[in-house]
């Protein structure tokens, strides 16, 4: 189409794809300046940059420099990345899809799942036989708790979906039922639970990226790295949902099939983050509040932007609870909630027009 | 040509529509009228594939059920009743939410000339949420317009599937939107909008198809259709329409204190 060519009407207000667009450069330097904080930030006193000197002069790491840079801070880096991006951009996503900017991926029933396997791999993992605990290893419970969010998403799904019609309403009402009764499941088993399994269930639960490992980023972070960057091509659709679904569709978006992948794709990048560093909480909420406001609603960049920054606060987030109790940590969970609830709280109100700031 | 045939509907239980046929040709504007609860916008969600309905519905010639959807969003815009917004979108970014469907070009552009179109040059930058009811109605036209911007594409006609798209607008923007929807339909474009205002109706449209009770109960050019029997059976109370000399533009004035069975 040509007609309107050559028109050229200004615009008044700033046009905010061009802010979005530039957020994306300043959230990318954000993001690299605090991943390199990161690496430099922890405990034991090890110095990035005395190890990246030895490396451009030659000389041989320390067997100390190379366990904690290479075999604990690197790790962790990209886990915590993957982390706070899936945790975001699911966050967005959810919103997107609930037309509510206090929806999060809970909704569609992951972390229930995903709380209740890991409660069933923590309490009855010793019950299985000794030659599958050796295969599986470390990473029962993150498999469990994966397996767990999968299932309770795909029930859920199959629950809300009648005639090829997925209804949002119904998935938020029945998720709420899941959740108890994966509540009431993970209540029997904490009644059965001893005292060693009490105390790793609670600190599951607060999260934490101290378990990271290269297997555990081998497994998580392409299928978490799938997920966001799948996300990205739902932009335009969830733009067109704000309209409604009937709008939706009267502009050509195929909405159940929208539904279905920002289902799946929110049900497998929240399980694999959760799975790897348990439950945390407020960066899929927060992130994309900050970000509505600051460059608009728009999904197109909204994604994006939420990948970069949710990433940059949960290594800032890790950096705190790595640092503020050294040498012991505190989970990430805790910081993230004590940073994440005023916000959220301020959120609230000012929706309901109590504050004006 | 649009072409409904044998269009039935049923909510529940309850049958809305019973085997309705109805048809609107391009370059005309089509009003659908008749009372509350009479199926009038059950017909056009009808059309527009938003609900189930049985029967057999043609745009061009071809069986929606065999166009894809980006197909139909090409060739057919939809304004529904209400439309609602989440998250704080300003009105340039709604309007350009109609410019999914393969429009190529200059979009800002074509957004505000939409704009200007239904009277809301300079608010491209405004906050949708803070306009009135009336202009949000007339920003979700411009919307629908630039979906369809061209009346015809490939020698094919577009259509505007219009529900109420004055309902909340002052008279001087009823006008404005009703010339813009008879210029649609001289360029070629099919434009059927279910109406209220049964005078505003006259005065526009080229084809008026009343229903009343889920049954279509005349159809055809304003002169025939929108006489005193027809209007005062459907509507069950008593209507004259009347034709003042100096144009033949017809209108209709309910009558006081007077029922169709009195």
């Amino acid at each position: 189409m040509t007609v309107a060519d050559n028109l050229t009407v200004p615009i008044q207000r700033e046009d905010r794809r061009v802010k979005a667009r530039r957020a994306h450069i300043w959230l990318a330097a954000l993001l690299a300046v605090t991943a390199i904080l990161s690496l430099a930030t922890g405990p034991t006193g090890t110095s990035l940059w005395g190890a990246l000197g030895k490396l451009i002069t030659g000389d041989e790491l320390t067997t100390m420099e190379r366990v904690v840079l290479w075999d604990i801070r690197l790790p962790r880096l990209i886990l915590g990345m993957a982390v706070g991006a899936s945790l975001a951009v699911s966050g967005a996503v959810m919103q997107g899809l609930f037309r509510n900017p206090l929806a999060d991926p809970g909704l569609v029933g992951v972390g229930a799942g995903a709380g209740l396997g890991a409660i069933v791999a923590i309490v009855l993992g010793a019950l299985l036989p000794i030659w599958l605990r050796d295969v599986v290893g470390n990473y029962l419970v993150s498999f469990s708790a994966f397996f767990g969010g999968w299932l309770s998403t795909i029930i859920l799904y199959r629950v809300s979906t009648r005639r090829g019609q997925t209804s949002v309403a119904t998935m938020l009402l029945a998720g709420i039922a899941l959740g108890a009764l994966a509540g009431a499941v993970s209540g029997i088993l904490v009644y059965m639970a001893d005292d060693q399994q009490l105390r790793d269930l609670t600190f599951w639960g607060m999260g934490s990226l101290a378990g990271a490992t290269w297997a555990k980023v081998v497994v998580a972070v392409p299928l978490i790295g799938i997920a966001v960057v799948a996300s990205f091509f739902l932009g335009q659709g969830l733009n067109g949902l704000a309209l409604g679904e009937a709008t939706a569709a009267h502009l050509g978006i195929p909405v159940q099939r929208l539904k279905s992948a920002a289902i799946m794709i929110v049900a497998g990048a929240t399980g694999a983050a959760v799975a790897v560093s348990g439950g945390i909480g407020f960066i899929g909420i927060v992130v994309p509040h900050l970000l509505r406001l600051a460059t608009g609603p728009d999904h197109d960049t909204l994604l994006p932007n939420a990948a970069l920054l949710g990433a940059t606060l949960l290594l800032g987030a890790d950096i705190i609870s790595r640092l503020i109790i050294a040498p012991a940590e505190l989970p990430i969970g805790i910081v993230t909630a004590v940073l994440g609830s005023p916000v959220f709280l301020w959120i609230l109100l000012r929706r309901r027009g109590l504050v004006e700031f | 040509m649009i072409e409904a045939t044998n269009i039935k509907v049923k909510i529940g239980k309850a049958a809305i529509l019973h085997g309705v046929n109805f048809t609107a040709e391009p370059g005309k504007v089509t009003a659908i009228v008749g009372p509350n609860g009479s199926g009038k916008t059950t017909l056009l969600r009808a059309i527009t594939d938003e609900i189930p309905w049985s029967g057999q519905i043609k745009i061009n010639g071809k069986s929606i059920g065999d166009y894809k959807s980006w197909e139909l969003a090409a060739v057919r815009g939809v304004l529904p009743q209400a439309a609602t917004l989440a998250f704080p979108f300003t009105v340039i970014e709604v309007v350009r939410m109609g410019l999914t469907s393969g429009v190529h070009g200059n979009k800002d552009a074509l957004a505000t000339q939409a704009l200007a179109r239904v009277g809301l040059s300079g608010y491209e930058g405004r906050f949708f949420q803070e306009l009135s009811g009336g202009e949000q109605q007339r920003a979700h036209l411009a919307r629908v317009l630039c979906q369809v911007w061209e009346p015809v594409l490939n020698r094919q006609p577009r259509w505007l599937l219009l529900d109420e798209p004055v309902a909340s607008l002052d008279i001087g923007h009823q006008l404005l939107i009703m010339r813009c929807l008879q210029d649609y339909a001289k360029r070629g474009g099919g434009v059927i909008a279910v109406m209220h205002d049964l005078n505003l109706t006259a005065m526009v449209a080229d084809a008026v198809t009343i229903v009343a009770r889920g049954r279509v109960v005349a159809h055809g050019g304003v002169q025939d259709v929108l006489n005193d029997q027809a209007l005062s059976s459907a509507y069950d109370c008593t209507l004259r329409t009347n034709t003042p000399p100096i144009s033949d533009m017809r209108y209709v004035l309910p009558q006081a204190a007077e029922t169709a069975g009195a």
